[in-house]
């Protein structure tokens, strides 16, 4: 019977490593997300010059299991005047955005297993870069949508603010992610990572980085840019009405959002799981990396105080759109005046 | 169970068919639904569903070029479209507020509604008049991975085509001056701005 089942299966095995691959990638990161929770306050706490959690379980670790269990047991409350089917939709968009984004990053060399080669990705787009791009900015609909759906006047604010900001910052984004482009001259996240192996980008195109960074940090929402759920002036911005489970899955959304951000920085930025030390198992390179970059996320919440909403603006448009302007300029003349020359 | 698997087994079903069906299917599908959502723009009372509808029908279709290997501008499609022009939709929407239409049978909506129903039969049509042409030159798996490709749709754009190409992007320079010339400066009477 087993044996009938697995020479049946034989030929389609392709299809079932997929599978395992995807299953893998969204339980990978859905697991993460509690894990990225509790570092957060625990850092945060450290930075803050206390403790943090620390009562339930070791190190406090059991807090982030406790928090789940509490989030998947509370009250759903959806309030009667809003618009129930878009009301369910947006978290469901914002998780699903952010773990599809997450399928095209590879964190690895492929290795072989009885003869057919398994990489380490979800999917090895040849556009790997624009899809990550289209996606993530699908997610904003999953905030816009909630901000609607809610009939408040908070949720809409935020929604309205969110979209706004990740519309001018996913311009920035795209520029200064365009340098690497032009220097690997591919669009294939695996190729950028192989061309990185003498030396880091982040080195040779340091103000791309820097604008990068930037315009990553607004594009997952976080402080210094989390305008959209800013506590003081709108409550919680465009989840003010969410309950339970489904403000985990913005929550979800968010972390996911950022590991994938860090993910894309390092493969851009900083030779992905090239480790340049001579330390040689690629996924524990790529891992550090990634942990080091979410750090920084965090240290940078701990530390600066939210932007106001027209500076931010300002900021966006005035300033860091004209300077990624400048050095996508400057970076393809060097590639045409310099390297091709 | 043995003798359904046996069944299938007996079918002799090879990689290739299997891709073949699934991907034929999956056209099938896809193009459906593409059809629904954009029947669901323009029968939608509300506003937010109707622009919904259409980002569905704007994924559909980047779906289908996808299928048919045109990675590329699959994933502009979603950019520009799904991503940049339909948020900004949702963004007036969400700004002028959404009122539901009264739905009555007017004689405009009955024109409109004939209109349709005949661009309907003129799609049934052009399926009935046969095959479009194919792609010319051989067709191996190297080509076709070329033809979809950003650096053949760059190499196309900016050697055959520099020229409209150019144009095109003029155009969008001299809209989005004017867009801030209209938002920035207000338009006065000229009496008025000659006192000032």
């Amino acid at each position: 019977m087993i044996d009938d089942i697995l020479n049946f299966l034989d030929p389609y095995w392709w299809l079932i490593i997929g599978v395992v691959k995807a299953v893998i990638i969204a339980v990978g990161l859905l697991s993460t997300v509690p894990l990225l929770v509790w570092l957060e306050r625990r850092l945060m706490g450290r930075f803050q010059v206390r403790l943090g959690p620390n009562r339930v379980g070791p190190l406090g670790l059991g807090q982030a299991l406790a928090d789940a269990i509490k989030l998947l047991f509370k009250e759903n409350i959806v309030q009667s005047s809003a618009d129930k089917f878009l009301f369910y939709l947006a978290p469901a968009v914002v998780v699903f955005t952010a773990i599809v984004t997450f399928s095209a990053i590879p964190f690895g060399e492929p290795f072989e297993v009885g003869g057919e080669s398994i990489g380490l990705w979800g999917a090895n787009l040849n556009i790997g870069l624009l899809f990550i791009f289209a996606v993530s900015s699908m997610g904003i609909y999953g905030i816009v949508l909630a901000g609607l759906s809610s009939n408040n006047k908070y949720s809409l604010m935020g929604g309205l603010r969110s979209s706004a900001q990740m519309i001018s910052y996913e311009l920035t984004l795209g520029l200064s992610a365009l340098c690497v482009v032009l220097m690997s001259g591919s669009l294939n996240l695996y190729d950028i990572v192989k061309s990185q192996s003498d030396m880091p980008y982040a080195i040779p195109l340091f103000p791309a980085f820097v604008l990068f960074f930037i315009a990553g940090v607004a594009e997952t929402n976080r402080a210094p840019f989390d305008l959209p759920e800013a506590e003081q002036e709108l409550v919680a911005g465009f989840f003010t009405e969410y309950s339970g489970m489904k403000f985990a899955m913005f929550f979800m959304g968010e972390y996911i959002n950022m590991i994938t951000m860090s993910a894309l920085i390092t493969i851009l930025f900083l030779g992905g799981w090239n480790s340049y030390i001579g330390f040689d198992i690629p996924i524990l390179v790529f891992a550090f990396k990634v942990f080091l970059l979410l750090c920084v996320f965090i240290w940078l919440r701990s530390t600066f105080p939210r932007i106001r909403y027209d500076r931010l603006m300002t900021f966006g448009w005035k300033i860091l759109l004209p300077t990624s302007l400048v050095t996508m300029l400057a970076y393809s003349a060097i590639k045409v005046l310099v390297i091709d020359a | 169970m043995m003798e359904f698997l046996d069944q299938l087994w007996s079918f002799n079903l090879d990689r290739e068919t299997v891709y073949g069906l699934f991907q034929q299917s999956l056209v099938f599908i896809i193009g459906m639904t593409a059809i629904l959502a954009s029947l669901g723009v323009i029968l939608c009372a509300s506003p937010i569903y109707s622009a919904l509808y259409l980002i569905g029908n704007m994924v559909c279709l980047a779906m289908l070029f996808l299928l048919f290997n045109a990675e590329f501008l699959a994933v502009v499609q979603v950019v520009v479209y799904a991503g940049a022009v339909m948020i900004l939709f949702l963004f007036i929407i969400a700004l002028l507020g959404s009122k539901e239409e009264k739905r009555e049978l007017s004689f405009q909506n009955f024109t409109a509604l004939s209109f349709v129903g005949l661009l309907f039969g003129e799609l049934l049509m052009s399926m009935m008049v046969g095959e479009t042409k194919p792609v010319l030159g051989q067709v191996t798996p190297e080509v076709v991975q070329q033809v979809g490709s950003a650096k053949a749709i760059g190499i196309e754009l900016f050697s055959n085509h520099i020229v409209p190409f150019e144009l095109a992007s003029l155009l969008l320079l001299v809209a989005a001056v004017g867009i801030i010339s209209l938002a920035k400066f207000s338009y006065k009477p000229l009496r008025k701005r000659t006192r000032t």
